[in-house]
């Protein structure tokens, strides 16, 4: 399944107004349902500087964004990249306790090497779920954080399109420098996901899209067992 | 007599020590320094109520007689200015917390009788009798420090050795005697008087030390909303001193102090509450800025 992975899904950051609780509520939503089966595994794979491997007892440590909060989970080093370590507090807040991987992908990696990794993760067990954590586009209003490109929404719609579809090779095919240029930064974890769950065309459901503060957010569920039977 | 800073209840409520609180000034005088008889009328003063309690005042501070020396008011009359105002500000918010500005204990005794929480005397202790009638209605008192000033006189060429060795010793011993006298240490406040018995200098000097009032644990009041020591220093005249005042009384909340007597309330709560934000006492209110 797919969340986005914004700094303000984390509920501390945003203050005293919850900011955009339905999001949260649909991830956690769509972690529920994937972990819903007992897994043995779950897989949190998203974008971060390097492909790696992360400690699975690591945390998002929320003081790199608010040093008034201080650690945001176990007194472990080095906290875990903003999207895995979303991840791993969505899983929490879930009460998924199970065994959990976290695999980064550097954010330059190109298409064919995400979905090699994809491909790998899906054989890491044989009743694995994988949680892919990404967003869309950041450049969709003159507000957004990378302010108005006028090619933003038909992008994250195009994907929101691809998801709705099952369409694994459309989000295969996403064009790295493309997905750049809009700052895009789900399109590795994107990628990965279809590779893992490729080929095929897998039911979908749609949680959340939206883009409210100019930055695409799609919560989506893939219906398929994975690794594809 | 040091203590632990803890909870101050004030009529019903309870306050914790990271909540900084808003005192709203409401004088039923036609001759107060600050727009004076803006709430002279009865109806005037109600709707001031509801507006400060709409921009957040956690206290009212209902004044009968000016600070400064002019036209001479009467026990009875500081009563009739004072007690039917707190009765109908009781009965339309029967929690909110109200404070009269008095040193007389007839006073006293008849607005504590009308719903009245908490004591202001800011004339320190002049009437010895004050804590014996917070005690008697289980009110609040708060104990300040006016340099030995009888009620509304002007200080005349006033000095000190140590000004906040004085303010700490008089609001110490007044403390102290109301324990005696009876009144819950968890309604006593110390207030070192701004302007009362101390020149410009004294006042930015109790403004500066005020860690060493608020370190005694005992809760601080500062009460320095456009007083003359806020026109003195920056050179301005009454209405220009909103900033100085809300410079001074974010000083005093970063240095602890927990209520804060003031004209504006709104502009108050908001300097105070950006304060507790800095200290890490109070979350902003919606933080999205580089999160979405």
């Amino acid at each position: 399944m797919l969340c986005p992975a914004p700094p303000l899904l984390a509920r501390d950051l945003t203050g005293r107004d919850p900011l955009l609780p339905e999001l949260r509520e649909a991830c956690a939503s769509a972690v529920s349902w994937l972990v819903s089966d007992a897994p043995e595994l779950v897989v949190v794979t998203g974008a971060a500087a390097g492909t790696a491997d992360w400690d699975p007892e690591s945390r998002l440590d929320l003081s790199a964004y608010a040093p008034a909060l201080g650690p945001g989970g176990p007194d472990l080093e080095p906290g875990l990249p903003l999207s895995l370590g979303l991840g791993a507090l969505l899983l929490d807040q879930a009460g998924y306790s199970g065994p959990r991987i976290l695999p980064s992908v550097a954010d330059g990696e190109p298409p064919a090497a995400c979905a090699a990794l994809g491909e790998r993760l899906a054989n890491a067990a044989p009743r694995a779920v994988l949680l892919a954590m990404g967003d869309g586009s950041a450049r969709r209003s003159t507000t957004a954080p990378g302010y108005l490109d006028e090619r933003a929404i038909p992008f994250d719609t195009g994907i929101e399109q691809a998801v709705r579809d099952g369409d694994l090779a459309t989000l295969a095919a996403t064009d790295p420098g493309l997905a750049r240029d809009l700052m895009a930064t789900g399109r590795p974890a994107w990628q990965v996901l279809a590779g893992a769950l490729g080929p095929g065309r897998p039911d979908t459901g749609i949680l959340y899209a939206d883009g409210p503060f100019g930055v695409g957010y799609l919560v989506a569920t893939f219906a398929a067992a994975w690794p594809p039977a | 007599m040091d203590r632990q800073p803890g909870p101050l209840r004030l009529g019903t409520q309870e306050f914790p020590p990271t909540r900084p609180l808003v005192m709203a000034i409401v004088n039923r005088t036609p001759d107060s320094f600050y727009r004076p008889g803006i709430t002279w009328d009865e109806g005037a003063a109600l709707d001031r109520v509801h507006t400060v309690v709409a921009e957040g005042a956690d206290v009212l501070d209902v004044g009968g007689v000016p600070a400064r020396p002019a036209t001479e008011v009467t026990v009875d009359e500081e009563i009739r200015r004072t007690v039917p105002f707190i009765e109908a500000v009781r009965a339309a918010y029967p929690d909110l917390v109200i404070s009269v500005d008095t040193w007389r204990h007839e006073v006293a005794r008849a607005v504590c009788a009308a719903g009245a929480d908490l004591l202001n005397d800011t004339w320190s202790g002049w009437d010895p009798k004050l804590a014996e009638v917070a005690a008697e209605f289980a009110a609040g008192l708060v104990c300040s420090h006016a340099g030995g000033l009888q009620p509304r006189t002007r200080l005349f060429r006033a000095a000190y050795p140590d000004v906040m060795a004085d303010v700490l010793d008089r609001t110490l011993t007044l403390a102290e005697r109301a324990v005696q006298a009876g009144v819950d240490p968890s309604r006593i406040l110390i207030d070192p008087a701004h302007d009362f018995g101390k020149n410009t200098w004294h006042s930015l000097e109790v403004s500066r030390r005020l860690a060493d009032m608020t370190a005694t644990g005992w809760p601080v009041l500062v009460s320095v909303s456009n007083k003359d020591f806020v026109g003195e220093t920056l050179g301005v005249p009454l209405e220009e001193r909103l900033a100085g005042t809300l410079a001074v009384t974010s000083v005093a909340a970063w240095l602890g102090a927990r209520m804060f007597r003031a004209h504006q309330v709104a502009e108050t709560r908001q300097a105070l509450d950006m304060v507790a934000a800095i200290k890490g006492d109070l979350r902003p209110a919606r933080v999205l800025k580089g999160l979405a």
